[in-house]
């Protein structure tokens, strides 16, 4: 037994105690102020779940720029490249006047396939050409997600779907 | 001086209630019910943010995991029955993603630990803190000096909803006793230290 007044060490194999507990609610409240989570990260996670397909590849963020638009300071541009097992997806993003955003994207290897982006709202739907160029004019802002989805009809070249992470347009 | 219980007042954690709760949830997640995928999503994402960012990865790659993460569970649901086996699942894959994108994207050190220093550094007096201000400094201060193995796990631990701690310290690694999780050496250091700081770092 400790000798009376000598500080007690606690032993690493005793079960958790209420000091521990203190000390492990410090410790959190410490990393929830030095490194929070994303607050919409849950909702994002909750978006991509909901348009699961288990066909499908999940592309990832490769690249991400902010273009200055020479001498039109009012206009952002940005380029955003995802990269899946299969794909290369490039999409140019431009604010539209009327506060909806242009997106003009390419797919490499180019090839014919079904764009879609969903967005909290909406989904919209345009086809890439032999080139793998594709665009959609008009986009709400907000959060939104590309689905690369195999060609309507095309014999042969099955490929699966390709899911972007969402993103905040 | 040691952290005492002044904060929140800890109250035990109802784990049958939790258990039995997460339990229903999986199984409706399972069936289908997007609402029920979505607040387990909510209630664990946090401890798996930790996880992930922990393994040394920036906030993009973090997220991109999580996502990968959560997708992957959903074609694993039909074999996970528990909530331990849940959180389990989750805390082991997150980690073992988090440690394949570091090791094919990124070619960078391993975990950011100069998180602590800039810590360290902030003014103290933020009110949301249940924690007074020396307690926090002596907390920090402490923490700083323990490995970084036990600045991860620690970090960790702390964002495990109280009934998951067995499951995800076993995820971890760590020594779990027959009646739940024991202290183990990181918080026994960390205890050590906040008593007597001149002790030696671990």
């Amino acid at each position: 037994m400790t000798p009376p007044g000598a500080s007690r060490l606690p032993s690493p194999d005793e079960p958790l105690d209420d000091v521990d507990f203190g000390l492990l609610g410090g410790i959190r409240e410490m990393f929830e102020a030095a490194d929070p989570m994303p607050a919409d990260l849950p909702e994002r996670i909750r978006f991509t779940l909901a348009l699961r397909d288990l066909e499908i590849e999940v592309a990832r963020i490769s690249a991400e720029n902010d273009l200055a638009v020479a001498a039109r300071s009012t206009e952002q541009s940005r380029t955003v490249t995802f990269d899946s097992d299969s794909l290369t997806i490039m999409i140019r993003i431009d604010a539209n006047r009327d506060g909806t955003v242009r997106v003009d994207g390419w797919l490499a290897p180019p090839q014919r396939r079904d764009v879609e982006v969903k967005t909290s709202t909406d989904s919209l739907s345009a086809p890439s050409d032999e080139q793998g160029r594709f665009a959609f004019a008009r986009i709400p802002r907000g959060t939104a997600q590309f689905i690369v989805r195999p060609a309507g009809r095309g014999p042969g070249e099955a490929g699966r779907s390709v899911l972007t992470p969402a993103l905040i347009l | 001086m040691a952290v005492d219980g002044t904060g929140p007042v800890v109250v035990r954690a109802s784990q049958p209630d939790r258990g039995a709760r997460m339990a229903g949830l999986v199984s409706q997640a399972r069936a289908g019910n997007e609402d029920a995928l979505g607040q387990i999503v909510t209630e664990l994402s946090p401890l798996l943010w930790q996880v992930a960012r922990s393994a040394g990865l920036d906030s993009r790659d973090a997220e991109d995991v999580l996502q990968t993460v959560w997708l992957r569970l959903v074609a694993h649901l039909n074999r996970i029955h528990d909530s331990a086996a849940l959180v389990g699942w989750l805390v082991t894959t997150t980690r073992r993603e988090a440690w394949r994108v570091r090791a094919t994207i990124r070619k960078q050190p391993p975990a950011d630990h100069q998180l602590l220093d800039e810590l360290a550094d902030q003014r103290p007096g933020s009110e949301e803190l249940v924690i007074a201000g020396d307690q926090r400094r002596a907390l920090w201060q402490a923490i700083g000096q323990l490995s970084w193995r036990c600045q991860d796990l620690l970090r960790i631990i702390a964002f495990a909803p109280r009934p998951d701690y067995a499951a995800v310290a076993a995820a971890l690694g760590m020594p779990v006793g027959s009646i739940g999780p024991t202290r183990g050496r990181c918080l026994a250091k960390l205890r050590a230290l906040l008593a007597d700081p001149a002790e030696s770092p671990a």
